[in-house]
């Protein structure tokens, strides 16, 4: 077995040289001790060059679960303090979502991308609730006095104006809506008489609802909130003041004119009175109000048997016919 | 006996020529096929589908959610449009930074003025990479989106937990 020891091989080799090195070798006892030690090294002919070797990747182990750590009685509070989509090692919840064929289970919490979609409410549990109540309390100011109920809220701030503000996720911050006005205010705070009342809800139009005695004046014309609240502003004043003007032409309205029966400018209030003063000089007997009432409500109504019945009562009654209703 | 002049015209009705030259149009049953979104059955059944995939469009909001969620696409709301390309520019922009990571459909989130981008991503690059990019896409979005925007990640060790079933 030919070895080859200490032989550095340069470049350009020749075998005579080779020969050479190797009876040099043999001849040296030093080296044979090499040899046991079995430190050899191979001729290297053609320079094959080893190729480096990678590092081999190691996959860095994850930490299991948090979830799997928890204590039971800890505060979630702090574990899920904010909205946030669901993460399944933090959520010590065995769940599932999904829809599967009958007799499988759906899939788990992990890697399920359903669960991340909805929106869930873990950070608002009660407990946190009450401890966000808590510290918020300290911002919190008593309600001010005289305004307990509605009725002296009402009372206090006749005019009620809504606006809308919006918060949206994107990179712009405005919203046409957010210009839109609307001013209510009770009918009755307004303190009109009857033609003022009946001018203003001429102009208003359906803007006034009668069941609550509401008027709601929108305003979305100009592209402001301000214009726009200044301009319900000029057209609430407007309304109010020209309501009360009254028109010459006005008081040439005649009974033709009328849209409802007034009682006490028709024939059935001289008849009435007249029947009741008979026979007396300087008499200033007038009917009594349910009797005004049923007959406007009679003609403005229109016949039907329960408003016949009341106008029946209230003659019989004006006239003292006590017995005439009992038979 | 008829008068010559009023039988004629019910026998040989007039055409005008031009209708004889006139070109038809070819007409054949409608179509309605729908394959948008659905996948085939392969021969061996190994095509890997996730639960998005396996449920097509018609199933939203029956069998699975949707992946955008925000009050633009509603009646009234605002730049619905603007919306839509800028959560195809999100979707783009997740899939790339996270370059063969993204392992689901991105879920964008607007509530408030926040935007939470929801994703399931692979364990394949470090810790230390990913708290990168992380915190790099929300610097780049949040500049570009003019809102907050937050990442919620999920990892996975391997790309076949995701994989719901083979068709």
């Amino acid at each position: 077995m030919l070895t080859y020891t200490r032989i550095s091989v340069k470049n350009g080799l020749s075998t005579n040289t080779i020969l050479f090195k190797r009876f040099a070798a043999i001849s040296n006892q030093g080296v044979m001790e090499d040899e046991k030690d079995g430190e050899f090294r191979t001729l290297n002919l053609y320079k094959r060059k080893n190729a480096p070797v990678r590092k081999k990747f190691v996959k860095p182990t994850v930490a299991p679960p948090r979830s799997k750590q928890m204590a039971v009685d800890q505060d979630w509070g702090s574990v899920w303090p904010g909205p946030r989509s669901f993460h399944p090692a933090t959520v010590p919840l065995p769940l599932h979502q999904g829809f599967v064929p009958k007799n499988m289970a759906p899939p788990g919490k992990f890697a399920n991308a359903e669960l991340m979609k909805i929106p869930n409410f873990l950070h608002l549990t009660p407990p946190t609730i009450k401890k966000q109540c808590e510290v918020l309390k300290k911002f919190c100011t008593p309600w001010p006095s005289g305004l307990e109920n509605d009725e002296k809220i009402a009372q206090h701030f006749p005019i009620d104006i809504i606006t809308s503000d919006y918060c949206h996720a994107l990179p712009t911050i405005r919203n046409p809506l957010s210009r839109i006005v609307s001013m209510k205010m009770k009918l009755s705070t307004l303190n009109f008489d009857d033609h003022a009342k009946d001018k203003f809800l001429r102009l208003v139009g359906d803007r006034y609802n009668p069941e609550t005695d509401e008027v709601t004046i929108v305003t979305d014309r100009c592209p402001l909130r301000k214009q726009n609240l200044d301009y319900a502003q000029y057209l609430i004043t407007a309304l109010f003041h020209e309501s009360w003007i009254k028109e010459p032409w006005e008081d040439t309205k005649s009974e033709a004119d009328m849209e409802v029966y007034i009682w006490s400018r028709n024939k059935s209030k001289t008849t009435s009175e007249a029947i009741l003063n008979w026979g007396v000089s300087d008499g200033k007997k007038t009917p009594h109000v349910e009797y005004c009432q049923s007959v406007e409500t009679l003609i403005n109504e229109g016949e039907n048997i329960q408003n016949l019945d009341k106008y029946k009562n209230e003659v019989v009654k004006l006239l003292n016919l006590q017995n005439a209703t009992t038979a | 006996m008829l008068h010559k002049a009023l039988v004629t015209p019910v026998l040989c009705p007039k055409v005008a020529p031009a209708l004889f030259l006139s070109r038809q149009f070819h007409i054949s049953p409608v179509c309605n096929k729908v394959q948008a979104a659905r996948y085939k059955i392969t021969p061996k059944r190994d095509r890997p589908l996730t639960y998005e995939m396996a449920n097509p469009p018609h199933f939203i909001a029956h069998r699975k959610g949707w992946n955008s969620l925000n009050v633009s696409s509603l009646e009234g709301g605002i730049r619905p449009a603007e919306t839509v390309t800028e959560d195809i520019f999100i979707r783009k922009f997740m899939i790339g930074t996270f370059h063969s990571l993204v392992c689901s459909e991105v879920i964008i989130k607007r509530q408030h003025n926040h935007i939470r981008i929801a994703v399931i991503l692979r364990q394949g690059i470090t810790a230390r990479k990913m708290y990168f990019l992380i915190g790099y896409t929300e610097e780049l979005l949040s500049y570009w989106l003019q809102c907050p925007v937050t990442l919620e990640i999920q990892t996975i060790a391997d790309r076949k937990e995701v994989i719901f079933k083979y068709i």
